[in-house]
């Protein structure tokens, strides 16, 4: 399109490979930062420090610049494991400040239909893990989707014979909400995981 | 609930078409092949955001055209409710007195309606697929949980028949346990759901046959150690077992031949069964007594019958069946819309009260 302008066609390339963004964004973005003169650098040289900076915890599999990362030298709970499929989930059950205990990422989720398998997965890394004996429960965060709950199945399945605790995150009403604007399906749920009082 | 009136742009053969219809009564007319059924089809998609014919988008869509649009209004209760549907390409688009709505969770209710289509009366010889698909229409369109419930299941046997197909083994046990999960609390509500359909079927039978035999449907669960599903509870376990048994079969197959995709309806007249004894006028007072007892279970359901769409049914039914028809629609004071190519075919019904719109070329003409 921008044969006079060959390096903002790439930049337009580039941009628009990013998730949420299309043809008009891609555009918008490239002008703005055309026409901005000092934060390009800095926007340009964070990208490849975080690149060059940020790898994967060799113990959980979160994101971290130090390795172990942070939550796996501090001073928390070795009895309690949750698993969370992406490193995203790890940050929102974190910002919950309320579990105490370590972290593992699986880094995905089985999925079949998109060929991926438990080897695709950090599974034996995890198991690996429960080795030492330390740890009394696992606490699986995966997503509550399909492809979730049939990693939560599978993890259970191996982890349950090795006389740990395995544990499933509650599921039902939100917090806050009216129960009058709860869709069905999620209130079906919610009364079949009904607790005693 | 009544549909007062219907508009409809570009949508298959019609370019545009306004109409105020009757409370009661409505009657497309004309030749074959003009777009009769397309209207009724446009009031169904205006229900429940689906097609009976089973048509993709694209194919909704007036030729050159890139969107179609349909809007209804609707009295219930004493309050009007106006149902916008634009479609394209890309999806469906519903709105509710113009506000979006992007789950069929919310559009749910604002217009019950229920077909009565030719399609209907092949079900009974047809494949246990239109079987299936009837059956699950139905109880959608009570019962929105069952959508959600049905998509689950959908993309667990996805994922298992991937698996399969495969031929891959580490891990399938975990998707064989989700799918007798989801599995089952669909058998379960299918089976629900036929039980109460069932004691209606049988009232009405007896009405429109005349006769004391006995009209029953039942749930055929495939594969399954058990001829039909009586007790509650158990299904989850039936369905792991009958997976087990199928294996081989499966792998050799690289497809799951256990749960409620594969599962059937047989209907039966005393001990005989419909699809292979049933004589041609025994099948048509069965299916009308099932249609019957469909609107009676929504009007139990919802407080007031459903809107009927009838596809040139007075050609399919004789003399004695329509008056069966047209005596139970009088008596539920439900509003009906119909197609016929004979006006005279309705006519001699002896009804006064009603509407016609002759439809012409995707044209209707008042």
């Amino acid at each position: 399109m921008l044969h006079f302008a060959k390096s903002l066609t790439r930049l337009l390339g580039e941009l628009k490979k990013l998730p949420g963004v299309g043809e008009k964004t891609a555009l918008r973005l490239a002008f703005h930062l055309l026409k901005s003169p000092d934060n390009v650098t800095a926007l340009a040289e964070s990208l490849l420090e975080m690149k060059s900076r940020v790898r994967f915890c060799s113990s959980c599999f979160g994101i971290t610049e130090e390795d172990p990362c942070y939550l796996c030298s501090a001073n928390r709970d070795d009895g309690v494991i949750c698993v969370v499929e992406e490193p995203q989930d790890l940050l929102a059950v974190e910002r919950s400040q309320g579990f105490h205990g370590r972290y593992h990422v699986l880094q995905g989720a089985l999925s079949p239909l998109s060929g991926i398998t438990p080897a695709n997965l950090r599974i034996a890394e995890l198991l690996h893990r429960l080795e030492d004996g330390k740890v009394r429960e696992v606490l699986l965060a995966t997503n509550f989707t399909v492809e979730g709950e049939a990693t939560a199945l599978y993890l259970t399945k191996l982890i349950k014979p090795l006389g740990i605790r395995v544990t499933r995150l509650a599921h039902g009403i939100p917090t806050g909400s009216d129960l009058e604007y709860v869709d069905a399906a999620t209130v079906q749920r919610a009364l079949e995981g009904r607790s005693e009082m | 609930m009544k549909l007062e009136t219907l508009t409809v742009n570009s949508f298959r053969n019609i370019g545009s078409a306004a109409i105020v219809a009757d409370d009661r009564l409505n009657i497309f007319h004309g030749n074959n092949a003009q777009g009769k059924t397309n209207l009724l089809e446009s009031i169904f998609l205006l229900g429940t955001m689906k097609s009976f014919r089973l048509a993709k988008n694209q194919e909704l869509v007036q030729w050159g055209a890139a969107n179609a649009f349909l809007k209804g209004i609707v009295a219930h209760n004493g309050i009007t409710q106006e149902i916008t549907l634009l479609i394209n390409n890309e999806g469906k688009k519903a709105r509710v007195d113009q506000k979006a709505l992007t789950r069929l969770a919310d559009f749910f209710g604002c217009l019950n309606v229920v077909v009565f289509s030719p399609e209907e009366l092949q079900m009974v010889r047809g494949m246990p697929e239109s079987r299936r698909r009837y059956l699950d229409r139905a109880i959608f369109s009570s019962d929105i949980s069952y959508l959600a419930l049905h998509h689950e299941y959908c993309k667990i046997l996805r994922h298992r028949n991937a698996m399969l197909r495969k031929g891959e083994r580490q891990g399938l046990e975990v998707w064989s346990e989700q799918l007798a999960e989801a599995g089952s609390k669909i058998v379960e509500k299918r089976v629900a759901y036929l039980e109460e359909l069932g004691e209606l079927l049988q009232l009405y039978y007896r009405d429109i046959a005349g006769l004391d035999e006995a009209a029953t449907v039942t749930y055929l669960p495939q594969k399954l150690n058990r001829d039909s599903l009586q007790l509650r509870g158990e299904t989850r376990e039936l369905l792991l077992a009958a997976i087990q048994r199928c294996g081989m079969e499966e792998e050799r197959l690289g497809t799951t031949l256990v749960g409620p995709h594969r599962d059937d309806i047989e209907f039966k007249l005393g001990s005989k069964a419909l699809k292979h004894y049933g004589s041609q006028g025994e099948q048509r007072s069965f299916i009308l007594a099932l249609k019957m007892a469909e609107i009676e279970y929504m009007q139990r359901r919802f407080g007031h019958p459903p809107i009927l769409l009838l596809d040139d049914m007075t050609s399919e039914l004789d003399q004695g069946r329509n008056r069966n028809l047209m005596e139970f629609i009088d008596q539920k004071a439900m509003q009906v819309f119909i197609t016929t190519t004979h006006l005279e075919n309705i006519r001699m019904q002896g009804i006064t009260r009603y509407k016609t719109f002759l439809v012409e070329d995707g044209t209707v003409i008042h």
